[in-house]
C-alpha cells in the first residue's frame, strides 16, 4: 500500500462524507417541535438546522505542501465517490393541473439591455445557476413531522436544493454528512422547495438553466439591498421640511406623529426611521427571454429582481394562475435530463419575440 | 494506523481523522477568542457574495463543470496596438464600478456585440467627428430616417453604449442619442474622422449655431490609409451667460476666453479639487487594471480581425457577382 493510499483511507475513515460511514439517520430539518418564540409566522415551531461553520478552520496554519495535499485528497474523495445516480433512476411523474415543481438557486449578475424583433428595448436581469444539486427529497408524510410545518402544506413534500460546492473543511462534520446521500461536496447555500409528490427528484441530480424553458414565467425571491439604518426620507419617501425660511434642525425629520383626543399617542405601524432593506421579497410572473446553456444563465424580464449584484436568488415556476404552466404545455418534469434534448443542446436559446443579434437589422414595411 | 508512518514533523500536530499535520500553536486571548475568530466577528455582514468568491466558485474543481480558461493569451499584439484599440472601442472595456462588475455578464455582452458587428459595420469615431446614422422608423415616410451631426458625447459599457449627435435644423438645435448596438440602426457612417480638444462637447449648446451646423449632404472626407486621426485645434467662442452649466469650472481646453468677472474664476478655484489627481485609491476604483484590460482587448483584437476578413470576403464576392 502506498503512503498516499494510507493517507487517503485515514482521511475518509471518520469524515462522515461517505454514506456507509453514517451511523444514524441524518437530519436536514429537525423533526422536533420547538416552542414558538411569540412570532405568528412560526406558530408551529421554528425549523432549525445543524451548525454549519467550523470555527477552527482558520486557526490551522498549514504548510503549503500539506495544504496542497489535503486539497488533492478532497478532490479525489468526491470524484471517486459512489454517486446515488448509478442506481436505478426514479420514475418520472406526469405534469398535472396542480403540480408544483422544484426550483433552483441562482446568482444575480447584473442588468443588460436587449431588443425585441419590433425594435423595442427591454432591460433584462441576468441570473447564473451555478452548480445546483438536489440534496434530498422528503415525501409529504415525513415532511409533516418537521418543525415549522404548516397544515396548508399537507399535499407537499420537500426538495432541498444546494448551490456552490465548497471545501468540506469550512463546515462542521454534522453539516458535511448532510450531503452523503446526494454524493456531492457540501454546498455553500441550501434551500427547500415545496413540491407535489409527482415532481420528486432523486438526490444527487444536477439542476441547470434548462430546468426552465424560454418564454416561461417564473417567480423570483431574494433579499433586498441592505441599506442599514435609514431616516424617514429614504426609508418611507417622506418630504422633510424646507431648507430655509426659518426652519431649524428639522430639515429631514418626520412631521407630526399623531393626532389628539381619542386618536392620541403614536399608533402601531407608524412610519419611522429604522433598518431598511435586507428583507426577503418576491417578484412574481417574470418572463424568461433567453437562456445560455453553456454558462447556465437566464435572461429575466425587467430590472425588478430584488437585491444587489451577486445575491442568491430562488427561482421557481410562477404561481400566478394565468401565467403558470399547464398540463398541455409544461416545462420538463421533474427536471431536465441530458437524454431529453436530441443531440447536442444549443448554446443560445432566444425567445421568438426577442431579437437575436445574428439576425439582420430591424426594418419596418 | 501507527503514527510514525504518517507524521511529517515532530511539531504540535492537528488531526483530521487519523491524519497528522504540522501546525503552528494557537494562542487565544484573555477572553479565550483566537485571532481568526475575532477577525471573523469584525467582518461586515453582507447579504451578497464578493466578486472574487464567485470567481473562485466558477473555477473550483469541486464543481460539476468547472470553467476552463480560454486561450486568449496566444494572440500576439503589441501593447500600443491594444491601447489604440481601447481608445477606439471603449465600450468593450469592463465597467469601471467594481461593485457592478461581473466577468460572465461582460463576456456574454461582448459575444452579442461581436455578432452585431458582423451584421453592420460600426466604424471608428470619436467625440468631435461628423457622423451620419440611418435608423428604421415606423412613422417616417420611407420607413427610414437619416440624421447627420457632430458627435458631442459618448458613454456606456457593453450593449448600453451610446453617443449623441448634434445639428442645427431650421435654426433649432437638435440632439439625438443613439444606442450603438440597437438593431434599428441600419447604417452608421463617419463622414469626417477627427478629434477635438475635449472629451465631450456639451458646451456647443451654449455656443453660436455655426459651430454645430452640418449640412445633411455633407460629403465624406476620406482619410489616407494608415494616417493618424487628426486633431482639430478649433477653439469655440461661447455665447454670453446664462449657460446650461458653469463652464468656467470644467477646465475646458477647446474654449476661448470666457470673459467673466473675476469673482467667477475665484469661486471656481475654491471649488477645484487638484488633489484628486494624487488620490490613488480613487483612481484605482474608477479605472480598470491594465492586465485585466489587456486580456479583454486581446480577445477584441482577435474577434474584430475575423470580422474584418469576413467583410472583405463578402465584398469581393459581391464584386465577382457583378
Amino acid at each position: 500500500m502506498t503512503l498516499r493510499a494510507v493517507l487517503f483511507q485515514a482521511f475518509n475513515r471518520n469524515s462522515g462524507i461517505l454514506k456507509h460511514q453514517l451511523e444514524s439517520a441524518r437530519v436536514l430539518y429537525v423533526h422536533q417541535q420547538s416552542r414558538s418564540k411569540g412570532s405568528t409566522q412560526y406558530k408551529f415551531g421554528r425549523p432549525w438546522h445543524v451548525k454549519k461553520v467550523n470555527q477552527s478552520i482558520n486557526d490551522e496554519n498549514l504548510t503549503t505542501e500539506n495544504e496542497e495535499f489535503i486539497k488533492e485528497v478532497i478532490h479525489e474523495t468526491y470524484t471517486q465517490h459512489p454517486s446515488p445516480l448509478r442506481e436505478e433512476p426514479w420514475q418520472r411523474g406526469e405534469y398535472l393541473k396542480f403540480t408544483r415543481r422544484c426550483g433552483v438557486i441562482g446568482i444575480k449578475l447584473g442588468l443588460v439591455p436587449q431588443w425585441t424583433k419590433t425594435g423595442e428595448k427591454i432591460t433584462t436581469t441576468l441570473v447564473q445557476i451555478l452548480d445546483n444539486h438536489v440534496i434530498r427529497y422528503t415525501p409529504p408524510e415525513e415532511a409533516a413531522k418537521t418543525a415549522g410545518w404548516h397544515p396548508l402544506w399537507r399535499k407537499f413534500g420537500s426538495v432541498v436544493v444546494g448551490a456552490l460546492s465548497s471545501d468540506p473543511r469550512q463546515f462542521k462534520k454534522s453539516y458535511n454528512s448532510l450531503f452523503a446521500e446526494a454524493g456531492v461536496p457540501p454546498k455553500q447555500k441550501l434551500t427547500r422547495f415545496l413540491v407535489t409528490p409527482n415532481a420528486a427528484i432523486q438526490p444527487g441530480t444536477p439542476l441547470t438553466a434548462m430546468h426552465f424553458r424560454v418564454g416561461d414565467y417564473v417567480d423570483v425571491q431574494a433579499k433586498t439591498i441592505d441599506y442599514g439604518f435609514q431616516g424617514v426620507i429614504k426609508r418611507w419617501g417622506m418630504k422633510g421640511m424646507p431648507a430655509s425660511h426659518g426652519v431649524t434642525k428639522s430639515h429631514r425629520k418626520m412631521g407630526s406623529s399623531g393626532g389628539g383626543r381619542e386618536k392620541a399617542g403614536i399608533w402601531k405601524g407608524k412610519k419611522m426611521p429604522g433598518h431598511m432593506g435586507d428583507r426577503n421579497r418576491i417578484t412574481k410572473g417574470i418572463r424568461i427571454w433567453r437562456i445560455n446553456t453553456k454558462y447556465n444563465v437566464l435572461y429575466l424580464h425587467g430590472p425588478s429582481v430584488p437585491g444587489s449584484i451577486h445575491t442568491y436568488v430562488r427561482i421557481y415556476d410562477t404561481i400566478l394562475p394565468h401565467k403558470r404552466p399547464n398540463p398541455d404545455d409544461h416545462p420538463p418534469m421533474p427536471t431536465w435530463f441530458e437524454e431529453d434534448s436530441e443531440g447536442q443542446c444549443p448554446e443560445e436559446q432566444w425567445d421568438e419575440e426577442l431579437f437575436a443579434f445574428t439576425e439582420p437589422s430591424v426594418e419596418y414595411q | 494506523m501507527s503514527s510514525d508512518t504518517v507524521t511529517f514533523t515532530t511539531a504540535p500536530a492537528c488531526s483530521i481523522g487519523a491524519l497528522y499535520i504540522h501546525t503552528k500553536p494557537i494562542t487565544p486571548d484573555v477572553y479565550g477568542n483566537t485571532k481568526a475568530r475575532r477577525a471573523r466577528e469584525l467582518r461586515p455582514r453582507r447579504n451578497y457574495l464578493l466578486n472574487e468568491d464567485v470567481e473562485k466558485q466558477r473555477r473550483s474543481l469541486l464543481q460539476r463543470n468547472p470553467e476552463v480558461e480560454s486561450s486568449v493569451a496566444d494572440v500576439e499584439a503589441s501593447s500600443d496596438l491594444l491601447q489604440n484599440l481601447r481608445e477606439k472601442m471603449p465600450e468593450f472595456m469592463p465597467r469601471p464600478d467594481i461593485l457592478s462588475r461581473d466577468r460572465i455578464l461582460e463576456k456574454l455582452e461582448r459575444q452579442d456585440m461581436y455578432r452585431r458587428r458582423e451584421v453592420i459595420n460600426i466604424p471608428e469615431f470619436f467625440v468631435g467627428s461628423i457622423m451620419a446614422v440611418t435608423v428604421a422608423d415606423k412613422s417616417a415616410p420611407g420607413k427610414q430616417r437619416r440624421f447627420v451631426g457632430i458627435c458631442i458625447y459618448r458613454e456606456g459599457q457593453g450593449l448600453s453604449a451610446n453617443f449623441i449627435l448634434r445639428n442645427v435644423i431650421d435654426g433649432q438645435g437638435v440632439e439625438i442619442r443613439f444606442e450603438l448596438y440597437n438593431p434599428t440602426l441600419l447604417k452608421i457612417e463617419t463622414l469626417k474622422l477627427e478629434k477635438r480638444l475635449d472629451d465631450q462637447l456639451m458646451y456647443l449648446r451654449d455656443a453660436p449655431q455655426e459651430y454645430s451646423t452640418v449640412p445633411f449632404d455633407f460629403e465624406p472626407v476620406p482619410l489616407p490609409k494608415g494616417a493618424a486621426v487628426p486633431l482639430n485645434p478649433l477653439k469655440v467662442k461661447l455665447n454670453r451667460r446664462p449657460w446650461h452649466e458653469r463652464w468656467e469650472r470644467m477646465n475646458l481646453k477647446g474654449v476661448e476666453d470666457l470673459g467673466l468677472p473675476e469673482r467667477f474664476y475665484k469661486r471656481a478655484q475654491e471649488l477645484a479639487k487638484p488633489w484628486e489627481r494624487f488620490d490613488l485609491m480613487k483612481q484605482y476604483r474608477s479605472t480598470i487594471d491594465d492586465d485585466e484590460a489587456q486580456t479583454v482587448m486581446k480577445e477584441v483584437y482577435a474577434k474584430t480581425k475575423n470580422i474584418q476578413s469576413l467583410r472583405r470576403q463578402q465584398r469581393t464576392q459581391k464584386q465577382k457577382e457583378k
